[in-house]
């Protein structure tokens, strides 16, 4: 099955797949939520939510209900056109995302062979980061009209920080395509299927194994930054600057209320969704079973590599949970230092070593191989030693008095009265009870 | 996906270009790590190594004709000639910008970004300036050689933002009067990106009517091709455009200028000598590659363009108060001779290269010798305070009259043989117009350079007359090469002409 | 290759326009609608709003040169997706070429760091 089988599908059936995908989309954001609210729940020792249905299973539903009757507000200071737009956009990108996201192979659907995903394009994964690229805009967009100092500083944040992952993550996926020779989903995942033979000639001896075609297997620094940057890409904790709400109230989405605000929050959970289904596209070959069950011979055909393909997105989706429940919140410039100084020359590396033992095997000669090889080796080797060591953190000479550094007054501080005090104690009869510690009291609040 | 051709690569054709990238690369890695006591030392050797290295390349190659790289740089005698002389121009320029002694920490400030007048940018005043500025000129002249040299347009337009974007930058770096600076800068990128997308737009139209963007290919598409010849006309108007902007002609001359006034004034001579030659490098190219075949659509056009630059260009130089404005308006006039040139097509091609040489020179001395009239303000640019200079200092008005009059164009200077021998191929050609115009024309930019002789001379000195600064051995060694070449190609122009001769035509095939 | 393939892509892309303009549309329809001048100004935490300047405030300059260095760093990864995907058929040339220009943006890169470009404050 290459690129060729899509584009044929009759019109129902693509808009049937559309359906799909949009109800499919909704659902699961709402179980989410709910699942979100339960698993961190347990692990802060709470139960969570419990009232509505089974579970609580209910409670996003009856969430989400409230949500469209509450009251819709345009503040006075706001751009209205650009306001009013900017939860289309992010909506928008979220979902055109989906369009290329595999989902199974080829099925019979009412008596159409079709594959289980709504299209393919040659650029498939590119029309994925152009939607998580343009989503950006619905965040700048929103935070900047809303005419309030909160929103604009979460949108610029965010806008900061979306485009410093989106390097990592574009450049780690580099290595998937050198392997693939493809940038389109489907043929990503066909080409994971394929287990290739390494050889290795040690000392004369000549190793051969076959390793599982899994490209986070294959490629595992990629994989690992790649996981990295797409918790960043989503502002999701650790990295949720531009909402955290210690420091911003709620970032971009501040001034948005009822609905709009509800179409921010879809797009947030579906963005999380295509990064862990990209992921798993990309790095955990699709909707192929995974190991154990791929013994069983039928289980890359039919309906089944839904599930596999929905288990193993919910387990990203679990990732997020747990890393939100466990991790704190990174500061700005440790943030930026990690996806900058840490990742990205990382990557570039990595980029090379992957394309220096790749050039090197298509090679003849062995010597050229060799020295490619070695080339390489000898560059990451260089890279990492020389690294810039981070400062050691040096033991300030002076105790720190708190406040980390801060002058900050001595506890038993006497303050004396301000004038204006005084003049009114002044003129204030003295109460009878307490007159010792009056002056103290006083004296604080002024 | 199997069928990727490689393209074959000349690297002895690409060496001279190579050298001065890896030099600009090298002096940027110098930036990183080299400690600040030590850097400008190292940026200076590197750079003036770096070019002369380019320069040996450039000589080695000089009989190489040549298309490399699948088609995107095509080496041949007027390419290596415009190479070769924008080296040497900015070898020359180098000395302006390396100057230190004029002022303190150079012409340059550490921290272009500052707001102009704030707490930071006075900090910076006594600062040593940045030493960017090597690396940047390095990477202006390898930009500008590659331009001079693309054999593709897309190549010729990335040459020009490589030139460009170093040169936006250098504008604002000037140490006194931020704010004008600062202007220059953003006016000359901003009206500067608009030309590239003029430029860029063209490329697209001229691809959609020839279905390639190589020289050559559009030569011979220009024929064939069965699209509507609105696209080549439209394709053919916004490139020029983009041409005609870097070349200061006019309607495309008004950042001229406020830029040459606002930028450092090694920067301004860098601009006046090399940019001018890299942007008639480039169209001369364009021209008689690609269009030679469609002369006839074009050259009335250009021709009106030629006379417009050469008149207003000397009537406002008439009008000018200050020598940095005089000197700008007088480049626009200059800019229409050479578009003379171009409009003459492969006649007078010789000719070009020779004019771009010889004002080259002659402009580079009159910056170097602008940078050298100070007061407590720095540069006294304005024309009224030059009034009986020659009292005071009579060499530097001596040696400034000297160049005033070869712009002037007065014989034994090379101004007079640079517009002879551009005149005269021109008429050869059949532009008898241009050049009656041109002479005329030539006739008014006499005037107002003869002004400021009479003011050096004449005219009383005023209250406040600015000194003239003694400069370290580069300036002296500038302003030496300016005057030298002004005097020597205009009394035995006859070996330069032979090398230009020699270069022959463009490679058009 | 054919044109078709994007056909399914734009019919979502438009069913999603319509859902999300459909839903910001009948919001102000379906919720109450109580009005309180309080409610419409700029939420400060129930402070009074920090009046901004008209056209919009400044703000620091840190992030114009991370949106630059973006431009920088996604131009070199448009490069290399297409290097990337005809790697086999490139082969040895491809790879020094691609080593050269990552080596030339890695010259810049460090520029950058050493200046500290890379440090936020």
């Amino acid at each position: 099955m290459g690129l060729d089988a899509f584009g044929h599908d009759p019109f129902w059936l693509v808009i049937i797949k559309i359906l799909a995908v949009f109800v499919f989309l909704i659902v699961s954001t709402i179980l989410m939520i709910w699942f979100e609210r339960r698993v961190v729940g347990r692990m802060q020792h709470r139960p969570g939510p419990n009232r509505y249905g089974p579970f609580g299973l209910l409670q996003s539903v009856a969430d989400a209900l409230k949500l469209a009757l509450k009251e819709d507000i345009m503040p006075t200071l706001a751009d209205k056109a650009v306001y009013f737009i900017a939860p289309i956009i992010s909506i928008m990108c979220a979902f055109t995302a989906w369009a290329v996201i595999p989902f199974g192979p080829e099925v019979s659907i009412f008596g159409v062979r079709s594959p289980l995903q709504i299209t393919d394009v040659p650029v498939a994964v590119l029309v994925v980061l152009a939607c998580s690229g343009l989503g950006v805009y619905g965040i700048v967009l929103g935070g900047w009209a809303s005419g309030s100092t909160y929103p604009l500083l979460g949108a610029l944040r965010s806008a900061a920080q979306v485009i410093s992952y989106e390097v990592a993550l574009g450049l780690s996926i580099v290595a998937v395509f050198m392997l693939s020779g493809s940038m389109s989903t489907s043929e990503i995942v066909m080409s994971q299927g394929e287990n290739p033979p390494i050889q290795l000639s040690l000392l004369g001896m000549e190793l051969n194994f076959n390793v599982p075609g899994w490209y986070a297997i294959l490629l595992l620094p990629s994989f690992i930054i790649f996981m990295i940057s797409m918790v960043g890409e989503t502002n999701r904790a650790p990295f949720d600057l531009p909402e955290a709400e210690s420091e911003l109230v709620g970032g971009f989405h501040t001034e948005y209320s009822s609905l709009k605000f509800a179409m921010f929050f879809l797009a947030e959970y579906i963005n999380m969704f295509t990064v862990s289904a990209m992921c798993v596209t990309l790095f955990l070959g699709g909707w192929r079973a995974p190991w154990p069950i791929s013994i069983w011979g039928e289980a890359n055909t039919g309906w089944w590599p839904i599930l596999w393909f929905l288990g193993k997105v919910w387990v990203f989706m679990f990732v997020f949970v747990w890393l939100r429940g466990t991790m704190p919140r990174l500061r700005y410039d440790q943030f930026m230092r990690l996806g900058w100084k840490v990742l990205i020359p990382l990557n570039l590396v990595w980029i090379l070593v992957v394309a220096g033992v790749r050039v090197s095997t298509q090679q003849e000669n062995g010597t050229t191989k060799t020295l490619v090889i070695g080339g390489v080796v000898l560059l990451a080797g260089a890279v990492i030693l020389f690294y810039p060591r981070r400062k050691q953190y040096v033991e300030p000479a002076t105790a720190d008095l708190g406040l980390g550094g801060f002058p900050v007054p001595p506890l038993d501080l006497k303050v004396p009265p301000s004038p204006r005090t005084k003049k009114i104690e002044a003129t204030r009869e003295k109460a009878s009870v307490g007159t010792d510690s009056k002056t103290d009291t006083t004296g604080e609040e002024g | 996906m199997n069928d990727i051709q490689l393209p074959a690569i000349d690297y002895a054709a690409l060496l001279p270009m190579l050298i001065v990238f890896g030099a600009a690369c090298v002096g940027i890695l110098v930036e990183a790590f080299a400690p600040r006591g030590w850097r400008f030392v190292i940026q200076v050797s590197l750079t003036i190594g770096g070019l002369v290295a380019g320069l040996v390349a450039i000589i080695v190659n000089r009989d190489l004709e040549i298309t490399t790289i699948g088609g995107a740089v095509t080496v041949d005698g007027p390419g290596l000639f415009l190479q070769g002389a924008i080296i040497i121009l900015g070898i020359v320029s180098l000395g302006l910008i390396a100057e230190r002694r004029l002022e303190r920490g150079g012409p340059f400030v550490a921290e272009a970004a500052h707001a102009a007048n704030s707490d930071g940018d006075k900090r910076q005043e006594r600062e040593p300036g940045a030493t960017e500025v090597f690396p940047l000129t390095l990477f202006a002249i390898a930009g500008m050689m590659l331009f001079c040299v693309s054999g593709d347009l897309l190549t010729m337009f990335v040459a020009l933002e490589v030139f460009s974007l170093p040169l936006y930058l250098l504008c604002g770096l000037a140490r006194r009067r931020r704010l004008i600076s600062q202007e220059a800068a953003l006016k000359y990128f901003l009206l500067g990106a608009f030309a590239s997308a003029f430029f860029l737009y063209g490329v697209a139209l001229l691809y959609g009517y020839a279905g390639t963007v190589s020289l050559t290919g559009i030569r011979e598409g220009v024929l064939q091709s069965e699209q509507s010849g609105i696209l080549l006309a439209a394709g053919l108007a916004l490139l020029a455009i983009g041409l005609l902007f870097k070349a200061a002609a006019v309607p495309f001359h008004v950042w001229t200028p406020d830029v040459y006034q606002g930028a450092p004034t090694p920067v301004t001579a860098l601009m006046a000598a090399c940019t001018k030659a890299a942007a008639f490098g480039g169209l001369l190219r364009v021209f008689n590659v690609a269009f030679e075949t469609t002369a006839w659509d074009w050259q009335p056009v250009l021709a009106t363009v030629a006379i417009l630059t050469m008149v207003v260009g000397s009537i406002l130089a008439v009008a000018q108060t200050d020598i940095k404005r005089l000197l700008a308006y007088s480049s626009v006039a200059n800019a229409g001779y050479l578009l003379v040139g171009v409009v003459s097509l492969n006649g007078a091609v010789g000719s070009s290269l020779f004019y771009l040489i010889a004002y080259g020179f002659s402009v580079l001395g009159a910056f170097a010798m602008v940078t050298l009239v100070r007061d407590s303000e720095g540069e006294a640019t304005h024309l009224s305070r030059w009034a009986g200079l020659g009292k005071g200092s009579p060499l530097f008005s001596a040696l400034f009259t000297f160049l005033m009059l070869g712009f002037a164009g007065i014989p034994l200077t090379s101004g007079f043989t640079s517009k002879f021998a551009l005149f005269s191929s021109a008429w050869d050609s059949d532009q008898s117009v241009l050049v009656i115009v041109g002479v005329l024309s030539s006739v008014v930019l006499a005037f107002p350079y003869l002004k400021v002789v009479v003011l050096l001379w004449l005219n009383p000195p005023g209250e406040e007359t600015p000194t003239v600064s003694v400069p370290s051995m580069l300036t002296r060694a500038v302003i030496f090469a300016g005057v030298a070449v002004t005097f020597v190609l205009g009394v035995a122009p006859s070996f330069l002409l032979d090398i230009v001769a020699d270069a022959g035509p463009f490679l058009a095939k | 290759m054919s044109l078709s393939q994007w056909v399914p892509l734009v019919v979502l892309f438009t069913l999603a326009t319509l859902f999300a303009l459909f839903s910001v549309t009948i919001a102000p329809y379906i919720g109450p609608r109580r009005y309180n001048k309080a409610k419409l100004e700029a939420y400060e935490c129930g402070i009074e709003p920090t009046p901004t300047p008209p056209g919009g405030s400044r703000f620091p300059v840190k992030f114009y040169l991370t949106a630059m260095l973006f431009i920088i760093f996604d131009i070199e990864i448009v490069f290399l997706y297409p290097w990337a995907v005809a790697f086999d058929s490139l082969g040895m040339f491809g790879f020094v070429e691609m080593l050269l220009f990552i080596v030339t943006v890695f010259v810049a890169y460090t520029y950058v760091w050493r200046r500290g470009g890379l440090d936020w404050d």
